[in-house]
C-alpha cells in the first residue's frame, strides 16, 4: 500500500480521466448520482458523504444487455478501462459479492467479469454517514482496508491517498509532483474522522443491535407473522431490490431484431408477484408475505451458506427507496424479539 | 476468451411426434455434439420469442439427436406446438444434476409417473433398460387423464411391458370404452406389494398434485425420504444459479437438481406449488 499526502483532488482526476473514462457522483435533490468525469469543468469535485443513490452493480451488470445473438455468435464488445469515484466500503463489499456469483468457475458470466476487470476502483471515507447507513450491523465500516484502486479520505487540509494496485501506484508514481508525504499528524486527524464516523454508526444503530446471528434470527422464526404483517404495508414497488447494491437476479428474455435474434439480460426482481410462477400455473411464492421472507432467508441464510456471507453490507439503500418505509433492520429486530431464537 | 454462457448452440428440429392432444414430441439434431445424463434439463430457445426448460425424453446414449416432449403450456410452448421440421431452435445445456443411475444399481427402482412427467421418466426408462440385469427390478406405475392422453402409446402400451425385469400398469382418471385397465388417480395402482422398499428407490415425476400424493402415498410403504427422487418443475431460468428464479429454499432447482431427494427439499414451503 502506498501512501500519498494532496491538497487537490482535481489534477489526480485529470490524470486518471486522461487514460480512461471516470463517473464521478454528483448531487441529484437528497442524492448522489454517476455522472461521466469532464476535465475541462474547473470546479473541484465534492465527494460524496454517502454511497451514490444507484448502486454500483450498474457498472457491471448493466439494467438490460445483449446476452446471446443467433444464427451467428456475435463479437464479444471490446470493453474499455474506465473508473468510478466514491464508491463506499458498502460499495466494494457488493463488489466481492457479485464476484461470488458472477466469477464462479464453472458457470463464469463474461460480460460481467470483463467489466470487473476493467474498472477501476476510488472508494472514499464517509464522514458523515445518514441515518439509513446501517454497514455496522452487517460487519462493513465506513472506510475500505482492501478491495480498491485507490482510497481516498479526505481531512481539513487536503486528501489522504492509498494506491492498493499496481495500476493505482502507477498512476501515482507518473504524477508524484502532485504529491506530498503523509505527515504522522494528518494521518492521526484522518484516523480520528474515521472513528468518528464509526462511533456515529455504531450509535444510530444501536437500537437495531440483535443480540444473535442474523441468520439464526431469520431461520428459527420462519413461522413469525412479521413477514405478513409487513406485506401489509408493501406497495410491491420492488425499489428495494432494485437499489440493493447485491440483489442480482435477472430475467432472460428472447428478442427479435433487424438482422438477428437477440438474448437479452435485465434486472428482475424476486418480489414480483409471477417471479418464480410456471407456464403451468404454480407459484411457491404467491403471497407477498412469502416473497419477502424468501428474501431475507436468501440474503441472511441461503446466500451466506453458499457463499460464506451474508448477501447484505448495510449500506441502506432500501430503506431510502422503499416507497412505504420498510426498515429491514426494523424487520430483523421484531424478529429477534420473537421467542424461539 | 471463455465460453460465453447464455450462447446457445444451434439445432434444427427434424421430427415432430403427436403424442395427445397437448403434448408433441420434438426430435432436435444439435449442429454441434451434446451429451447430457438422464434427468438433466435444456433451454430451448425459440430464437427471438422465447425460451423454456425441458429434460429431455430420449435417451442420453443417442448422441446424436435428442427428443424433447412438450406440453402446450405457457407463451413459449404454445408457439413451439406451431412449429414445423425444419425449425430453428437453440440449445443451452445440459445443467444440473439428474438420476444418481449407479447409486440404484442392485435395487428395485419403483418408477410413478404422469401426464407430461412420463418424459423424463421415458429418458430414465430408457436408459435403466440398456442395462436391464443391474437392477432387481424396473416396476412402472403410469397414470394419464384419459388413455388418449397417455404419451409415448406405442411403447407405453406395448413394447415397453413386454421387456423382462419390468413390470408395469397403468391407470386412467376417466376411462373410455377401449380401456380395460384400472381406473383411479396413479396411486390407486401403488401398492406396497409390489415392492420390498428396503431394496428399491422410488422415482416420481409428474404433475405437483400427484407428485405430492404419490409421495405421501411411497412414504406409507416405508420408503425413506432419502430414496425418493423427484423431478422438481420451477421455473428454471439462467441453468447455472444465478437469476435466482427457481429456488426452493436454499437450493437452486436448476443447479442443484432438478432431481432431488424427498429428504433434501421436503422441509421447505409450498415445495408442491
Amino acid at each position: 500500500m502506498e501512501r500519498v499526502f494532496t491538497s487537490e483532488l482535481k489534477p489526480l482526476l485529470d490524470a486518471i480521466a486522461r487514460s480512461m473514462d471516470l463517473y464521478v457522483p454528483v448531487k441529484s435533490g437528497d442524492h448522489y448520482v454517476y455522472t461521466k468525469y469532464d476535465r475541462s469543468d474547473a470546479t473541484e469535485v465534492q465527494l460524496n458523504n454517502i454511497r451514490a443513490c444507484t448502486p454500483v452493480k450498474e457498472f457491471l451488470f448493466p439494467l438490460r444487455e445483449l446476452a446471446a445473438v443467433f444464427p451467428e455468435p456475435g463479437d464479444p464488445e471490446d470493453v474499455k478501462a474506465f473508473a468510478v469515484l466514491g464508491l463506499k466500503d458498502c460499495d466494494v463489499r457488493s463488489l466481492e459479492i457479485l464476484d461470488k456469483v458472477f466469477l464462479e468457475p464453472e458457470f463464469l458470466d463474461e460480460f460481467y467479469q470483463q467489466r470487473r476487470e476493467k474498472m477501476f476502483i476510488i472508494s472514499t471515507d464517509c464522514a458523515d454517514p445518514a441515518g439509513s447507513c446501517c454497514c455496522t450491523l452487517f460487519g462493513g465500516g465506513p472506510y475500505s482496508e482492501n478491495g480498491f484502486d485507490i482510497n481516498i479520505s479526505q481531512i481539513d487540509s487536503g486528501f489522504v491517498i492509498e494506491a492498493a494496485s499496481d495500476r493505482a501506484k502507477e498512476i501515482i508514481e507518473k504524477n508524484k509532483r502532485l504529491f506530498s508525504e503523509v505527515i504522522q499528524q494528518v494521518l492521526d486527524k484522518r484516523d480520528a474522522i474515521r472513528q468518528q464516523s464509526r462511533r456515529q454508526l455504531e450509535e444510530s444503530n444501536a437500537e437495531y443491535e440483535l443480540g444473535a446471528a442474523v441468520n439464526e434470527v431469520i431461520e428459527k422464526n420462519q413461522d413469525s407473522d412479521v413477514f405478513d404483517v409487513e406485506s401489509q404495508s408493501c406497495v410491491e414497488c420492488q425499489a428495494c431490490t432494485r437499489v440493493c447494491p447485491t440483489c442480482h437476479c435477472f430475467y432472460l428474455y428472447d428478442a427479435k431484431q433487424k438482422d438477428y435474434f437477440g438474448k437479452m439480460k435485465m434486472w428482475d426482481s424476486c418480489m414480483r408477484v409471477g417471479y418464480a410462477a410456471v407456464a403451468g400455473g404454480a407459484n411457491p411464492r404467491k403471497v407477498l408475505g412469502e416473497r419477502i421472507k424468501h428474501r431475507l432467508l436468501h440474503k441472511f441464510s441461503y446466500f451466506l451458506d453458499r457463499y460464506g456471507v451474508d448477501m447484505c453490507v448495510g449500506c441502506g439503500r432500501c430503506i431510502d427507496a422503499d416507497s412505504h418505509k420498510m426498515d429491514i433492520r426494523k424487520v430483523l429486530k421484531k424478529l429477534s424479539e420473537e421467542v424461539k431464537v | 476468451m471463455n465460453q460465453n454462457i447464455y450462447q446457445p448452440i444451434n439445432g434444427e428440429i427434424v421430427d415432430i411426434i403427436e403424442e395427445s392432444p397437448t403434448i408433441k414430441s420434438f426430435v432436435v439434431v444439435p449442429d454441434d455434439s451434446f451429451r447430457f445424463e438422464t434427468g438433466q434439463f435444456v433451454e430451448l430457445t425459440l430464437p427471438g420469442e422465447g425460451e423454456a426448460p425441458f429434460t429431455p425424453s430420449s435417451s442420453p446414449s443417442v448422441t446424436d439427436k435428442m427428443e424433447i416432449t412438450i406440453m402446450k403450456a405457457g407463451r413459449v410452448t404454445a408457439l413451439l406446438h406451431e412449429c414445423g421440421k425444419g425449425q430453428k431452435v437453440g440449445i443451452r445445456g445440459p445443467y444440473g444434476n439428474g438420476y444418481p443411475i449407479d447409486d440404484f444399481a442392485g435395487k428395485e427402482v419403483y418408477i410413478v409417473g404422469g401426464g407430461v412427467g412420463l418424459a423424463p421418466i421415458r429418458s430414465l426408462f430408457l436408459t435403466l433398460v440398456e442395462r436391464i440385469n443391474d437392477f432387481k427390478k424396473v416396476v412402472c406405475r403410469f397414470g394419464a387423464r384419459t388413455p388418449e392422453d397417455f404419451i409415448y402409446k406405442s411403447t407405453v402400451f406395448d413394447s415397453w411391458q413386454k421387456i423382462k425385469g419390468v413390470e408395469m400398469k397403468l391407470t386412467v382418471d376417466n376411462a373410455d370404452g377401449d380401456w380395460s385397465g384400472n381406473v383411479g388417480v396413479v396411486t390407486t395402482i401403488c401398492k406396497k406389494e409390489d415392492v420390498d422398499v428396503n431394496k428399491a428407490v422410488a422415482v416420481i415425476c409428474g404433475p405437483p398434485i400427484m407428485m405430492k400424493f404419490a409421495t405421501l402415498r411411497v412414504l406409507e410403504f416405508g420408503f425413506k425420504p432419502r430414496d425418493i427422487y423427484l423431478s422438481m418443475e420451477k421455473n428454471m431460468s439462467c441453468g447455472f444459479g444465478k437469476c435466482g428464479h427457481c429456488m426452493i429454499g436454499r437450493y437452486y432447482c436448476c443447479k442443484d437438481g432438478p432431481v432431488f431427494t424427498y429428504e433434501q427439499i421436503k422441509d421447505y414451503p409450498n415445495i408442491w406449488d
